[in-house]
Order: C-alpha cells, then sequence, then structure tokens
C-alpha cells in the first residue's frame, strides 16, 4: 500500500550526515543572530581568503551561492528567476546571482525586508554588509554590486591575483602575490573593525586559521582514501560533506572532529573493500563541475548500472597540504593556503605543456590518479566559470589519457535544463565507450 | 585598397582590409603583438618598435573550429576571435598579450595557450580595484611585461623611446576625441559607424601611420557640408562593437548615432596617460582606473554602514550624463553580446541611471554575428519612433 520507497544503490557514510547539518545550523544561527541584534554578513565562497577573517570576528555569515543551490534542491529557485528576469536582469546571468536577486526583490519589494516566508532552510536575512572577491568568477563581485539595487549595504572585494602558469615562476612573482593579499587582508580587518565596532582577536584568528588549516588538511586526507579500489565514498557524499572546508560551516574546530571520523569511516570501508555502491564497481567515473542539485537521484540510476563516482573538480577540494610551520602571521598564513589552492598544481602543468593550470590541468591529474574510466561533464548553462574548459579538457582528456567523456546540459538552477532522462538515455552507449577505452589503456600504458 | 585614397576612404579600405598592411609591415621586418582588451599597455609596444595590433571578430564568419574548445553558451566576440586564430588567420603575428579583462578573455587565454603555437605570449593579470595598492601591484606586472618584451627584441625599453611611445599615444588619444567633437554638431558631419571603422582602422597599423590617416580624416569631415537630416540622437553603450554594422542599422533607420560607450569606440581614447613622473606607474594608473569597462570594480567609498545606490551610479556613471548632455543624446541603446557577465550585470544599473535623469533607453542582447541584426531592427525601430515622438 502507497509507493514502495525505491531502493538505494548508493551507500552512503554514516559521518556525512553530521556534516551536512552544518549548512542548516548556518542559516538557523544567522537568523538568531539578527534576532538577538547581532549583524550577518552574505559572502561569497572565497578560498578561505576572508572567511578566517569572518570566523575570527564571530560574525554569522550565509552564502547566497549555497542558497541558490538549496532553492533549486528545494523546488523553489523558478519563482526568484522569474522575478529576476522581470527586474531587467538577462537570463544568461549566474542562476544562483538570479535566485538571489529575485529573493532580495521580494524581500525588500514585497516584504519591508523581512525573510520571504517560501523561503528553505529559514532563508537569509538582511547583511550588514556583503563579501565578495574576484575568485572564480567576474559574477563573484558584479553580482553584490548589482545588489545595490534592493541592499543599502557596502560591498567588500577581496582580489586575488592570478598569475599565468609560465608567468608565475618568474622571479619576484609569487612573493609578491603574497605580499599583495597579505596587504587586502589588513584592508578589509580594518574595514570590519570600523563596520562592527570591535577588535580583531588575534590569537582567536589564529587558532581559526590553524583549526582550518589542520581540517582541510583532513579532508584532503578523507579524499586521498578514495584512490582505493572500489572507491569508498561517493560523490553524493564528497558534496554534502564539503560545506564546512569550503565555506566554513560551522566551527573548524568542531567540523575537524567530524572529519576525523569521517577519515576513520573511509578508512575502515578501504581496509575492508567496501564500496560506496551496492552494486560492483564497474566503472570509475569524474564528475566536473556543479551537480544538477535539483536532480541528484539520477546519481542512483547511474549507481545502479556500477558507475561509481570518485572524484569531483578541483574547485571544491582543499589544495594539498602546505607546511606553513616556518610562519607566525596568521594573515600570511591565510595569503599563502589561499593562494596554494589556485597555483597548487602549477609547476605540474607547466611540465605537462599545460597552461590552463587551475579548473583544468587539475582535473587531468584527477582522473589519472583515482583510476578513471570516464568523466561526466555537467555543462551548466548560467555558469560559465565552470564550463568553459570542459569540451577542451573532453578532448585532452581523450588525447592524452584515453578516458572518453560525455557532455550533458545543464544549469546550476534551472531545472528546465537538465533532463535526467537524456542521461539515463545515453549511459549505455557511454558504457560502451568507457569499455573500448579501457581496453586501449590497458594495451598502450 | 585603391591607391591614393586618402582620410575616410582610406580609414574604410584599412578597415575591410585589416591585416593587408600590418603582414606588409611583417614582410619588412616589424614584430607585431596582438591583443584584444582595451588594457593592453599599447606604449610599451611602441616603444620597442613592435606594432600593437588588435585582433578583432568576424560577424561573418560561422566559428567552427572554435567549437572543439568552447562552448557555444559563451562569449560569442571570443569564440569569434579565437575561431579565426585556430583558422590560421592570425598567425601573421609573432605572438599575442592576453590581458586578463574578464572570464571568457582569462579562461580562452588559457586554452588559447596550450593549443595555438606562439612564438610569444604573455597572461597579464588584471586587479578588479583600483586603489593605490592594486595600482602598484598592476605596475610590478608591467614591470614583469616590459622584460618579456625586451627578451623579445633583445632591446632595452628607455626611458625615452617609452616617453615617445606614449606622446604618440596620446596625440592618437586627442585626434580621435576630436572626431567626437564633431559629432557634438546637429547634426553631425559623421557617422557613428564612420567612427567606429577608423578606430577599427588605427588599431590594425603602427601608432605614427595611425595618427597620420587621423589627421587626414579630420581635415576632411571638418570641410564636410553639414546635412539637413534630423533623427534622434543616440548614445550606444555596451559590450564591444568591432564591426560597424550595429551602427549602421541604427542610423539607416533615420537615427545618429553621436556618441558611444564602447571599448571600439570612446573608452580607449577619453583620457591620457600622464607624462611625470614614474612612466610605469602613470601607464598603470591609466590602463586600470582610467579606463571604463565594467570588469572593473569601482564603488563610492561608503562609512561602512550604509551604501546609497543614487551615489554609487553617479560616481560610476556620471560621464553617461555628460555625455547626454554635451551631446544632446534623445535615447540610449544599451547592448551586450550575450553571455558577457560584466555587461549583463551592468545592464540595470546602467538603465537605473539613464532612468534618473529622464533619457530613455534599450536594451539589446544579441549573439554577435551578423544575422543578429535583423531581427534587432524591430525593436530599434519602434524605440526610434517612440523618440520621434518626443523629439519632432
Amino acid at each position: 500500500m502507497g509507493g514502495e520507497e525505491k531502493k538505494k544503490y548508493i551507500n552512503r557514510l554514516k559521518s556525512f550526515l553530521p556534516l551536512r547539518t552544518k549548512i542548516d545550523e548556518t542559516y538557523k544561527k544567522s537568523i538568531e543572530a539578527i534576532q538577538m541584534g547581532r549583524p550577518v554578513a552574505w559572502a561569497m565562497i572565497n578560498a578561505w581568503y576572508g572567511d578566517p577573517i569572518l570566523r575570527a570576528m564571530e560574525l554569522e555569515t550565509v552564502y547566497p551561492e549555497n542558497f541558490g543551490a538549496i532553492c533549486a534542491a528545494e523546488g523553489v529557485a523558478e519563482s526568484y528567476l522569474n522575478r529576476a528576469d522581470a527586474d531587467g536582469f538577462p537570463s544568461h546571468l549566474c542562476g544562483y546571482a538570479r535566485n538571489c536577486f529575485g529573493y532580495v526583490s521580494r524581500m525588500t519589494k514585497e516584504l519591508k525586508g523581512e525573510i520571504p516566508p517560501e523561503a528553505p532552510v529559514g532563508g537569509m536575512p538582511k547583511p550588514i554588509f556583503l563579501l565578495s572577491s574576484n575568485i572564480g568568477c567576474d559574477a563573484r563581485y558584479k553580482w553584490f554590486q548589482a545588489l545595490g539595487r534592493y541592499l543599502d549595504v557596502p560591498v567588500w572585494v577581496l582580489d586575488m591575483p592570478i598569475p599565468g602558469v609560465k608567468e608565475f615562476f618568474r622571479d619576484g612573482v609569487y612573493e609578491r602575490c603574497i605580499q599583495f593579499i597579505v596587504e587586502e587582508l589588513k584592508e578589509f580587518v580594518h574595514f570590519l573593525e570600523r563596520t562592527l565596532g570591535v577588535k580583531m582577536d588575534w590569537d582567536r584568528l589564529e587558532k581559526t586559521v590553524h583549526d582550518i588549516e589542520e581540517m582541510n588538511r583532513v579532508w584532503f586526507e578523507i579524499n586521498e582514501l578514495r584512490k582505493a579500489i572500489p572507491c569508498p565514498m561517493h560523490s553524493r557524499d564528497f558534496w554534502s560533506a564539503m560545506p564546512p572546508s569550503l565555506f566554513l560551516a560551522g566551527k573548524p574546530a568542531e567540523t575537524l572532529i567530524l572529519y576525523k571520523k569521517m577519515w576513520k569511516e573511509v578508512k575502515e570501508r578501504v581496509d575492508h573493500k567496501v564500496s560506496s555502491i551496492q552494486t560492483e564497481e564497474r566503472f570509475r567515473l569524474l564528475f566536473s563541475e556543479l551537480p544538477p542539485w535539483h536532480s541528484l537521484s539520477v546519481f542512483e540510476n547511474m549507481a545502479e548500472r556500477g558507475w561509481n563516482f570518485v572524484i569531483e573538480s578541483w574547485s571544491y577540494h582543499p589544495p594539498p597540504p602546505l607546511d606553513l610551520s616556518g610562519i607566525s602571521d596568521p594573515l600570511e598564513h591565510i595569503a599563502r593556503f589561499s593562494f596554494h589552492f589556485h597555483t597548487a598544481y602549477f609547476k605540474d602543468a607547466l611540465e605537462e605543456g599545460e597552461y590552463y593550470g587551475y579548473m583544468g590541468y587539475p582535473l587531468l591529474k584527477f582522473a589519472r590518479e583515482y583510476r578513471c574510466d570516464g568523466a561526466f561533464f555537467h555543462l551548466p548553462l548560467t555558469c560559465r566559470s565552470t564550463s568553459t574548459h570542459q569540451l577542451y579538457l573532453q578532448e585532452k582528456m581523450k588525447q592524452k589519457l584515453k578516458i572518453p567523456s560525455m557532455i550533458v546540459s545543464g544549469d546550476i538552477v534551472d531545472l528546465r535544463l537538465f533532463n535526467p532522462a537524456e542521461v539515463i538515455k545515453r549511459m549505455e552507449i557511454f558504457e560502451e565507450s568507457m569499455e573500448s577505452y579501457r581496453k586501449l589503456r590497458e594495451e598502450r600504458f | 585598397m585603391p591607391e591614393g585614397s586618402r582620410g575616410v576612404t582610406r580609414a574604410k579600405d584599412l578597415y575591410r582590409d585589416r591585416f593587408r598592411r600590418a603582414k606588409e609591415l611583417k614582410g619588412e621586418g616589424r614584430k607585431i603583438l596582438g591583443y584584444i582588451c582595451l588594457h593592453a599597455p599599447l606604449e610599451m609596444m611602441t616603444a620597442l618598435q613592435i606594432i600593437p595590433f588588435r585582433m578583432l571578430g568576424d560577424i561573418y564568419e560561422t566559428p567552427t573550429q572554435v567549437d572543439r574548445f568552447l562552448p557555444r553558451a559563451f562569449c560569442p566576440f571570443v569564440r569569434s576571435v579565437f575561431d579565426l586564430s585556430l583558422k590560421g588567420k592570425y598567425d601573421f603575428l609573432d605572438g599575442m598579450l592576453l590581458v586578463h579583462s574578464c572570464d571568457a578573455m582569462e579562461r580562452t587565454g588559457r586554452i588559447w595557450e596550450s593549443v595555438v603555437d606562439h612564438h610569444y605570449f604573455h597572461f597579464m593579470d588584471l586587479p578588479t580595484k583600483v586603489c593605490g595598492r592594486h595600482q602598484k601591484f598592476f605596475r610590478e606586472g608591467l614591470d614583469d611585461f616590459k622584460k618579456t618584451l625586451e627578451e623579445l627584441t633583445g632591446k632595452e625599453l628607455s626611458f625615452e623611446e617609452l616617453k615617445k611611445a606614449i606622446e604618440s599615444h596620446n596625440e592618437q588619444r586627442s585626434m580621435v576625441r576630436s572626431l567626437y567633437e564633431i559629432t557634438e554638431k546637429v547634426p553631425p558631419k559623421i557617422s557613428g559607424s564612420e567612427i567606429l571603422q577608423v578606430i577599427g582602422a588605427i588599431t590594425s597599423i603602427p601608432v605614427e601611420e595611425g595618427n597620420n590617416l587621423l589627421r587626414e580624416v579630420l581635415a576632411e569631415i571638418r570641410k564636410r557640408k553639414s546635412g539637413n537630416l534630423k533623427g534622434p540622437r543616440i548614445l550606444v553603450w555596451g559590450s564591444v562593437l568591432d564591426h560597424p554594422a550595429f551602427v549602421e542599422m541604427i542610423e539607416d533607420l533615420g537615427a545618429h548615432v553621436v556618441i558611444d560607450d564602447l571599448c571600439t569606440g570612446t573608452r580607449g581614447y577619453w583620457a591620457d596617460v600622464k607624462l611625470d613622473g614614474d612612466l610605469l606607474s602613470s601607464l598603470a594608473y591609466y590602463y586600470l582606473v582610467e579606463l571604463r569597462c565594467p570588469r572593473t570594480f569601482k564603488e563610492v567609498p561608503s562609512d561602512g554602514k550604509r551604501k546609497d545606490y543614487s551615489a554609487d551610479l553617479e560616481e560610476r556613471f556620471s560621464y553617461l550624463r555628460e555625455f547626454t548632455k554635451t551631446w544632446k543624446v534623445d535615447g540610449a541603446i544599451l547592448q551586450s553580446v550575450k553571455y558577457c557577465d560584466c555587461h549583463g550585470f551592468e545592464v540595470p544599473q546602467v538603465k537605473d541611471y539613464f532612468n534618473s535623469f529622464g533619457i530613455p533607453s534599450l536594451l539589446l542582447e544579441h549573439n554577435y554575428m551578423i544575422a543578429d541584426r535583423e531581427v534587432l531592427k524591430t525593436r530599434v525601430e519602434a524605440f526610434l519612433e517612440m523618440l520621434r515622438g518626443g523629439v519632432e
């Protein structure tokens, strides 16, 4: 009687859930802060550039990009997108941004600044300022600048140098970039002190930075374990567990403990050869860029056929650990770590004659190291940042690594643009391609 | 190019066959470096006798080769330029300078460097903000660029040569501004589409040749008799228009495009590089602060508590109000290629700004190629009719 629950083929970790709930806590804490008369900030994901400062200043922060993903997953984004269109924003702009414009437009024009009742996870309260950066894409600062139509709050932009791969190795470039980032951070601290009326607690910052580095080290090690065959942790668990690292959802000292628990669970799976899918691991796949948040159930269809998603794009992973033990200044720690996120693979990229040193080259490295049979490229229409390199990488993977890929168009927010049925239809043919290239690799390498 | 052609005719001929003169000079042993965006410091190349050549797309050529590397939902201008490069059209260049002006340029540049064999390729990062520290950082980047140019040419970039180059380029900027002074007149004696072709021509030849051409053009235009065609006076704002077809479409409907805010129009010519003090610092200031492009983040300093939207718009766009007043603009056409984030996010704010002082505006998004012109025509026609109702 009633619908039987569909069988699940992805073997989820137990340890992902407490990490996943940190996102909800983030929104809950922001609402509580406002209710207690404390300020809240909105921030772009900033590769551990501004976030450590915000945490050390104990400023509750929410991330509109993440909110966009949640709105998409919960099925409420469409009304916000329509509203953004009606307000004159071109429909090709970042789906997360348009979702935010629609949300804020409703909040300020209709509800006098109150959170819309339909907003998921309690919504985002009005911020005291907006923290953006040029990391990732132009939209990251243009979006917050455009919010000036609705919100009378200042925008602070953290500028990150992004040298070319060759140029990075020219004399003096690295140290010059670090100095620049440190100065950016100093100015940001002064801005926060003025805006919040409190002084930075430098001891707290030092501890926060240490916890973030340690947390990311453990998270990096967890993902290293996924190189095992069969892979012990599916991409679905990765995406659920990434927010505490990616945008510091939760306190770093607490999430460090949770990541250590996850490491233990994943290590146990490796030791006992437990796979992250219930079926035989027939194919190991890399998933490129943002998943279709509104249609994640398609991964169950793929797991049913033995497709195990073992690694994701560079953008969401912490960089390899960096030895910063000789450095005492926490701002310099932040500068070196955040810059390292962008440049960690430049040396390898240059050696291979690849100039797409971040976003692009790391995918080749991951596909090789995680022994992937194929790659799934999700090409989101409204996110040029994550779609630009995909065709190029498709060609490179085939040429250099003999790994085939499939490209599926979709979007990060607009669920009308992604068709799970299309994916399912193409799976069988792609399996033939993966089998065929596997034989080729066995012969060649 | 017809022998003996001069002035506007010669400019149009040069524009139509932009590669020809560059290839002749290459044959004479000159080095030519390609660049795409306005933020390329041309003076540094000129000072070392390198010819800076602005790489444009082709609205008539369907991109094909580029489909291997770039998605279709992507800046169509960058796709077009890259496509031409993949087809070998830019093989005469000795190399490229790619400036981090926007995502499309930066990301494509990474792929470009990986797949096209360049003797010289330099990626120049460009800060997002404009304050003193960012100018200093950019200046240091210009120093790196200088070293690569010296390595390429085997020559040292001297202060004197750089000063001379800046003076030449400033002279060019001044003469282009003089062209726009002519369009202040009612009706103007030179059309917006002619100006775009003149600028397209001068960005394909050495600065001294460009300055000679501009002298001819100015002398010719000043002698022209004024027409008596009255029509709505239009400001065109937006992303790159590297072919006059869009502006011609507006002018064919009886309007005058009297001023623009385009990177292929006024944006590259509205200020001069200062000649006092450290010249690299002056170049850093000009190319980061003076150039107006939505890719650069400029915001009115706030007291940290509250942002005043109107004051922010005034800080960022007051020059548009000046343009409107000085050129007696009746309406603005805000055009942008699809998938341009920098202009796309900017558009509603620019529209708000024009609304704040009563200038009607029309937003047009297009996919860069010639076929789009016909589709847009109907909307432009309706807009001009609406303006005529107010003008006559």
